[in-house]
């Protein structure tokens, strides 16, 4: 085989992989969505309050809040996206959280969860906010003390629950 | 005796790249926001490893040595497998490419190539383990895809990097000094 067909092949390969990629991420929304109530968007994260379900957080919504970022002291990298606390408010509104409200974002597959009172999330230098991974997932980072460390964030979220005082 | 694959001057020059990938990733900064960026300086490291030890095999002990160090000094937002098995396949992604090729990055076609299957190599490792520990899809429709295109084309450019930087080591006469040292 000549270098031309090993380059060509190399290409095919390619676009073969992009093929798998993506068949495997629209087969995995065809089912998310079966599975989901039908007011949930596939890769929507859903808000409870008080065990109800509220609310689906979909990327439309997004355009409308304001960006934050802020440089992590660990890696110096920018996290950037936006604020819990500007999430909460388009769609709860501010009468219905107070300062000891505690807002709950938990990811299934990575198993972790972080509670913060409302009163930790609506200060903005707290930077509590979402900061959209790599692979299009929400991480919940923070410059918060003791929630200012990679280890603590939490990556891939998919569930924000909200308990009443 | 029977001769050792690759000689003990190889594997130091090696482990040096690896090291070089590891610095690489924490001190060197890129204004852009875009996911995979920090491939255009991993995989010029990558690219002139390959060439200065232009052995089958020297991409993955690359990838291999910086990801046991990039393990231990915690780098990654996902565990310590997730970070060894990214920056392993990034050199096994780049020597199978030069094994199909049957090339060295000397060439720039073949660098770029290298570059991108290399970089997409780590992209597939961090999208198979989402789907083997059930990560949520994408937040963002078509995020996959973003994400995909924007590895290939780091990679592209670390590809492209790497090329220039083994030219301007030729024209420094570095491949004839190492020639010597050999």
């Amino acid at each position: 085989m000549d270098q031309k067909k090993r380059i060509l092949l190399a290409g095919a390969i390619l676009i073969v992989i992009l093929g798998i990629v993506l068949g495997v991420d629209f087969l995995q929304r065809q089912q998310a969505a079966k599975e989901a109530p039908a007011d949930m968007p596939p890769g929507s994260i859903p808000i409870f309050v008080d065990g109800g379900f509220v609310a689906s957080f979909v990327p439309d919504d997004l355009s409308q809040l304001p960006a934050a970022s802020f440089v992590d002291a660990e890696e110096g990298k920018t996290q950037d996206g936006w604020l819990l606390r500007d999430v909460l408010l388009l769609y709860l509104g501010e009468d219905n959280l107070q300062d000891e409200t505690q807002v709950t974002v938990s990811s299934s597959s990575r198993e972790k969860s972080r509670s913060l009172s409302w009163a930790e999330i609506d200060q903005q230098e707290n930077m509590v906010m979402f900061d959209l991974s790599g692979r299009g997932t929400l991480k919940l980072v923070s410059t918060l003390p003791g929630f200012d460390i990679r280890d603590s964030w939490i990556q891939d979220v998919d569930k924000i629950e909200i308990t009443s005082p | 005796m029977k001769q050792r694959y690759f000689s003990t001057f190889q594997l130091i020059l090696l482990t040096l790249f690896s090291a070089l990938v590891i610095v690489a990733k924490i001190a060197l900064r890129t204004p852009l926001q875009l996911s995979g960026h920090s491939g255009i300086f991993w995989m010029a490291i990558i690219i002139v490893g390959a060439r200065v030890v232009p052995k089958l095999g020297a991409s993955s002990i690359i990838g291999v040595t910086s990801g046991i160090l990039a393990s231990f000094l915690g780098l990654g937002d996902f565990g310590a497998l997730n970070t060894f098995l990214s920056y392993a396949m990034v050199g096994v992604g780049s020597d199978l490419m030069l094994w199909l090729l049957r090339s060295d990055t000397e060439n720039l076609v073949v660098a770029i190539i290298v570059g991108i299957f290399g970089h997409l190599g780590k992209f597939l490792t961090k999208w198979l383990f989402g789907i083997i520990t059930g990560a949520p899809i994408g937040f963002v429709a078509l995020g996959l895809l973003q994400a995909f295109l924007s590895y290939a084309i780091f990679g592209a450019l670390g590809g492209l990097l790497g090329w220039l930087t083994l030219k301007a080591l030729k024209r420094a006469g570095f491949f004839a000094y190492m020639a010597e040292k050999r």
